[in-house]
Order: structure tokens, then sequence, then C-alpha cells
């Protein structure tokens, strides 16, 4: 039997039978985790698939045969031929007491309460506990809203003492400000004095709170959650490429959580990434076209913008050939768009001066990297990578200064500027013929734009980011674009068909997909439809790991 | 059956209803005017004889269980028993309520910066006030609604603010109703 399921001697198999079901599961797993990965929901509060087991909320309590007692299923490893009943009536019984005992002295402030619709109290209070309370006594007070750490609100009245934060904190971000103080009933999580709860890493203890106690500052009395239209999408912050889901409300992104990816993330997210959404919606965002005349810039309609655009970059290339021509890319867009810039600056545009404005900043061994592109890797495998004998981007800048390039495209001038540093940037814009921008964001350089294309964010885009690894995932739109805007491989396509004659393609993201697969190498054999949620990463199915 | 189509000559159906509807004109007009001199001979003698209701200044109490416009109970400090959790928001099967939360000092943090109803959209249906866990919107015994522009229809918090002395009945009414004892 597990020679035929190739499981090893490490880790061997064995049978399981849960509510008559028999299950397979590996010998010395935590029962509950088994029961949970077959889909058998056993109610729990202090387990969490990534974090030491705990034991202490009592609710994952079931029935063995051959044991007087009930036994908590988090802490009973899975043995051969362990027969186990989660549907007693002693269990029902048990767990009814325990909601109960959680429930004396909860406030029941769902109303105003951020957690209420994802919350485990609820649920299980709905599922497995019972309607009425029997205590008159009044209800322990504790402290409201406690700023617990700079980006994380404390509840104290709430929270149930399932220690998930305190684990976090010991285990994960290894930094351990949160501990339990005080014993039995009067005990509470806080933190030592001096010490709040500031960590790269804080705001998972939120996800991690089974209940209102730890909640996201971001997210405080925002939005409730039941208003959230979820969209399965992937982090640019870096290029890790954390899976997340992007919760909006009307066109707005109201916040951003991690989804599990044991290959990628795990559960967690940096808080770098979990609050780096502002732009999406920002006030300054570029939102209209401009075309520079001779007086000054004006505000103009997308497809005139790009009509201009192409009339400069066919014009530069008609009078000083196509080595005057200059493109640099930010990190932060889908593989499709690449795929299409790297076409057309090799085939139409016929320019080898081509490279990533990839800025960098800080990153550890867990989860941030330093690269600040959610999909450079993907950029250079669309073969966004300087031609032979073309330049890369200091080489790039160097061509400018020395007015071998007239006109420099620059997609993300953001990123741009902070590699180059705003001086030199300036610079090198005063030496231009012809800047072209292509941005959300604005930056030092915005004002100097001869033609000024408004950009579309991750959060609008369908496509595939590469993260650092190899990994191709998927992105969703999770909002629409401002008004009046085409995402980056539209402007592409429209700037394909207008230098080449010929009719522009439609941009569609899946179907370039194809073409990617069937072109380069790497991606053979993928599809949209088979990255699934987690992705894939072809290094691995090549090889046969994964 | 087969189907058949009859061809309707439109302009002798509206010519005859027009002749059809000076008859019923008249004997509306019969109804009214008796009324009319019947009053005006009871006033006249100090004997009223039809009850006169002058609205919009006086009104009939409705009973309780009448439904009129949502309002907002206002507590004795003139402030919103609502804490903008966004139930009735959801309940509402038309979309007309919108809730903008936010944060206070007051012992209870949350309240609803923004409460807006579409009185074009609502359709007095009360399910925001079954859903509303705190009492704090409930179906009052207004119903004039009338406005000159549709922005005037979109009624904001402080129109909406009523004094909860004066919805005690259907206070009591629907926590009898809804089992909420």
């Amino acid at each position: 039997m597990t020679e035929a399921n190739g499981s090893t001697a490490k880790n061997p198999k064995v049978r399981v039978v849960i509510d008559g079901r028999e299950i397979e599961a590996t010998a010395g797993a935590p029962l509950l985790e088994a029961a949970l990965d077959n889909g058998i929901e056993i109610p729990h509060y202090c387990y969490h698939p990534k974090l030491s087991i705990d034991g202490s909320c009592r609710m994952c309590q079931v029935q063995i045969q051959g044991q007087k007692k009930l036994a908590i299923a988090c802490n009973t490893p899975c043995t051969e031929g362990l027969v186990v009943d989660t549907r007693s009536d002693e269990v029902a019984d048990a767990r009814r007491g325990v909601m109960e005992l959680l429930l004396v002295n909860h406030p029941l402030d769902c109303p105003i309460c951020d957690q209420a619709g994802e919350c485990y109290l609820q649920d299980y209070s709905f599922e497995h506990g019972s309607h009425h309370a029997r205590t008159t006594a009044p209800r322990r007070k504790g402290l409201k809203r406690v700023p617990i750490g700079p980006r994380v609100v404390f509840d104290q009245e709430r929270c149930i003492l399932c220690r998930r934060c305190v684990r976090f904190t010991n285990e994960i971000s290894e930094t351990n400000e949160l501990r339990v103080f005080g014993i039995g009933d009067t005990s509470y999580i806080g933190t030592l004095e001096g010490r709040p709860l500031d960590n790269p890493y804080s705001v998972n203890v939120a996800d991690v709170c089974p209940v209102g106690a730890l909640l996201s500052s971001d997210f405080h009395h925002k939005r409730r959650v039941w208003f959230l239209e979820e969209t399965e999408s992937v982090c640019p912050g870096c290029s890790n490429g954390c899976n997340i889901k992007i919760g909006a409300f009307r066109e707005e992104i109201q916040r951003l959580v991690p989804r599990r990816n044991d290959a990628v993330n795990e559960t967690w997210m940096c808080d770098a990434g979990r609050l780096g959404y502002g732009f999406v919606g920002a006030a300054d965002r570029i939102r209209e076209a401009r075309v520079c005349d001779d007086q000054g810039q004006q505000v103009v309609a997308l497809d005139a913008a790009i009509t201009a655009a192409a009339a400069a970059l066919r014009r530069v290339r008609e009078e000083h050939g196509a080595g005057a021509i200059g493109i640099v890319a930010s990190g932060h867009l889908t593989n499709e768009e690449y795929f299409r810039l790297a076409g057309l600056a090799r085939e139409t545009l016929t320019t080898v001066s081509v490279d990533l404005a990839v800025p960098l900043g800080e990153g550890d061994d867990f989860l941030i990297r330093a690269d600040k592109a959610a999909n450079a890797r993907g950029a250079r495998e669309m073969g966004l990578v300087p031609g032979e004998a073309g330049r890369d981007l200091a080489g790039i800048l160097n061509a400018v200064e020395a007015g071998e390039i007239r006109l420099l495209w620059i997609i993300g001038s953001k990123d741009f500027e902070a590699v180059v540093g705003t001086e030199r940037a300036l610079a090198i814009a005063g030496r231009l013929e012809t800047l072209i921008l292509q941005d959300v964001q604005p930056s030092g350089l915005s004002d100097k734009a001869t033609i000024q294309l408004p950009g579309a964010t991750w959060a609008e885009k369908a496509g595939t980011f590469t993260n650092y690894v190899g990994r191709v995932q998927r992105i969703r739109p999770a909002v629409h674009s401002p008004e009046g805007v085409l995402l980056d491989g539209e402007i592409f396509a429209a700037l394909t068909g207008a230098l080449s004659g010929r009719a522009a393609v439609p941009f569609v993201p899946s179907s370039v997909f194809d073409e990617i697969a069937a072109a380069v190498g790497a991606y053979a054999g993928l599809a949209h439809q088979s990255l699934g949620g987690a992705g894939t990463n072809p290094a691995d199915v090549t090889e046969g790991v994964g | 059956m087969a189907a058949r189509v009859v061809t309707v000559d439109r302009k002798a159906v509206e010519q005859l209803t027009g002749v059809l509807g000076i008859p019923a004109t008249l004997r509306g007009l019969r109804v009214t005017s008796t009324h009319f001199f019947r009053n005006l001979w009871g006033w006249i003698v100090g004997r009223p004889q039809v009850r006169t209701v002058m609205v919009p200044e006086e009104h009939d109490p409705k009973p309780a269980a009448f439904r009129g416009m949502p309002v907002l109970v206002a507590m004795d400090n003139g402030k919103e028993r609502c804490v903008a959790c966004g139930l009735c928001e959801w309940a509402c099967p038309v979309d007309c309520i919108h809730i903008v939360p936010a944060e206070t000092d007051d012992e209870v943090e949350r309240y609803p910066l923004v409460f807006d109803i579409d009185m074009g959209r609502c359709m007095y249906c009360g399910l925001c006030e079954e859903a509303c866990p705190e009492e704090a919107i409930v179906m009052s015994a207004k119903v004039e609604i009338s406005a000159f522009s549709r922005a005037g229809l979109l009624w904001h918090k402080d129109q909406l603010l009523t004094p909860v002395k004066t919805l005690e009945r259907r206070l009591e009414h629907i926590r009898n109703d809804y089992g909420r004892r």
C-alpha cells in the first residue's frame, strides 16, 4: 500500500476512520489536519496549519474508539486503525460547553466588530453553540481598541486566548512581542512596555486571530466584509509573488489579505505588501493622456496620444535610425504585456536598447525580496533584454547623455527615477528630443514628458506574473481602470498596429499566453487555465517534482 | 389553439371611451358635489356630516403596524443609535441605503458618518428594520416624501433622525413582532 502511493519510510501512510469514512493520513500528523485536508470539518480555534500545536481552546474534541474521555484532534497523532467519531452526542455536548465558556465574557459587539462575517466565534456559535446565555453576571470589562502596534488594533474583551498570535510572533516573525500575562480567568494578551507589536509581518496576527481581538488598523471600521468582492491575485510589492486576495467594494480596493500557497508564502504576507495598494485609487494617479505642444502639456484623448507616440517613434526611427530609440520598462507589467512589448521593440521598432529599471530595497530571508518588482524575471524571460549589441540600462543612460538616443520611452517613470536618481533622471530628460512616459504614478519626470500615456495597475489586469524562482502565477482584475485608461497591453497592441500599418490585434491575455507557451521554451505546455489557483513552476513540472 | 391577430382601430376605441367617459365623469361629480353640498349645509347649520382631516397640517394616527418611510432613531442626546454595522444595507432588496462608517471616541466606537436613504427607491418593505440589531432604524408613520428633484429624494442622516419618543409605539410593536423581548 505504501509503495503504491510513493510514500517513504520517513512519512508512512496510515489509515484512519473518521465518521465511518476511511481516509489515508501521514503517520504522526495531527488528526485535525488529516480531517481538514479530507474535507471533514472539525471546529477549532487555536489550531493553525502553520503554527505549533497549542491545545488551548478545546474546541476540536472528538471521540476516539477505545478511549474513555474525549481527545482533542489537534494533539492526537494519526496512527494505524484510529477510529474517530466527530458527531456523537457527547462531542456535541462538549462543543456546546466550550462555546458557552468562550462566550461568557464575550462582549457580543458584533455590529461594530470588523471580524463579523468571517468570525469563527459567530460561525461556531451558530453551528455548535446554544443560542441562549445562562449567566446573568455582568460581562468582564477589558481594554478596547488598544493600538498594540502601529498597524494592529487590539480588543481585549473579544480575545479567547487561543494564543495563535503569540505563537505567530514566536515562531514566524520571531520577534516575541506578544505574550500572555496573568493567570487563569484573568489572563490577557499584551506586549511589554516599550516593545509594541512592530515587525514587518505584524498584521498577520489579525489574520490568524479567529475572532475580532486583533484587527488591521488599515481596515478598521472601513467596510463590512460581506460587502467585499474578493479576487485571487498576486502581491505586486516584490518578486516573491505572495498569493493574495484583493477585497474590493464598488471599484475601490479595501484590503489585501494573504491566500494560502505552501509553495510561496504559506499563509503569510508582509505589511508593506498588504498596505501597498494605495496607489491604485490615489488622487494623484495619472488618469489622463497628455501631449506637449508649444504651450506646454495639453490633456488629449488617449488615442490621440497613442497616435502622437507612434508618429514620434516613426519619425525618430526614420531620421536617426532604430538605435536612437531606447525603452526602459518597470518590473510591474504582466508576462503577456512584456511579450507584446518585446515583440514591438524587436520586430516593429527593431531597437535593441531595451532594459528594465528595478528598484532595490530592503529584503529578508523570509518573504520580502530586495528587488521591488513583481515580474522582473518574467520580463526577462519574455525577451525584454538588451538585444545583440544592444544597450542595457547603464548603456541607454550613457547613450542619451552622448546624444545617441533621441527618444526614450519609459514605462513606470517612478521606478526609473528611483533607480537612476532624480537629478540624473531630470538631466537625461533634458537631453532628449522626445520623452514618452507610460505611468500610473506621477514622478519627477512627469512634467518633462513629451507624451504621457496613463497606465493601468495590476489590480485592473488579467495575466501572469513570474516570481523570482520562476513560478508562473495568475493575476485577475479586481477593479476596473479609470475611465479612458487602457491596459498597458492594449496600448502596446494599438502602437504596434499604428506603427506597422496593420489593423491592431486585440490584446487578449489568455491567447497571448498561448503564444508565449509556444515561443518561450520554459513556458511550453502551460496555459492560463492549467495554472490553477497556486500557479506553476515550469522547472518543477519538467523535473517531475511538482 | 392557433394564435389570432386582431387589428384594433385605436381611434375608434378612443372616441368610444371618450363618449362613454362622460357619464362616468358625471357620476363621479355627482358623488363629490353631493358631499360638498352636504358638508356645506352641515357647516352652515353647525352640524358637520363628514369628518375632514386637514392634510398635510394634520394626520390621522396610524396603527403601530403601519410601515411608512424608514427613519433613524435619535436618542435623547440627539445622536443616532446606529453603529453603521451595515446589516440594513445588506438586507435592503433595492439597495437604497448607503452608509459610510467612521470611528469616534465615544463608548460605542463606531457611527455612521454618512447615512443616506434614497426614498425614490425605498419600497417600504421593512427588512432594514428587521435586520437592525440596535433598534436604530424603524418604519415611521411618515409617508410624504415629495420633492422637486431626484436629489431631494435622497434623505441624509440629519433628515432621517427622529426623536425616540415619537417612535415608541412602533418600537414596542417590532419588539413583539420579531420576538426580541
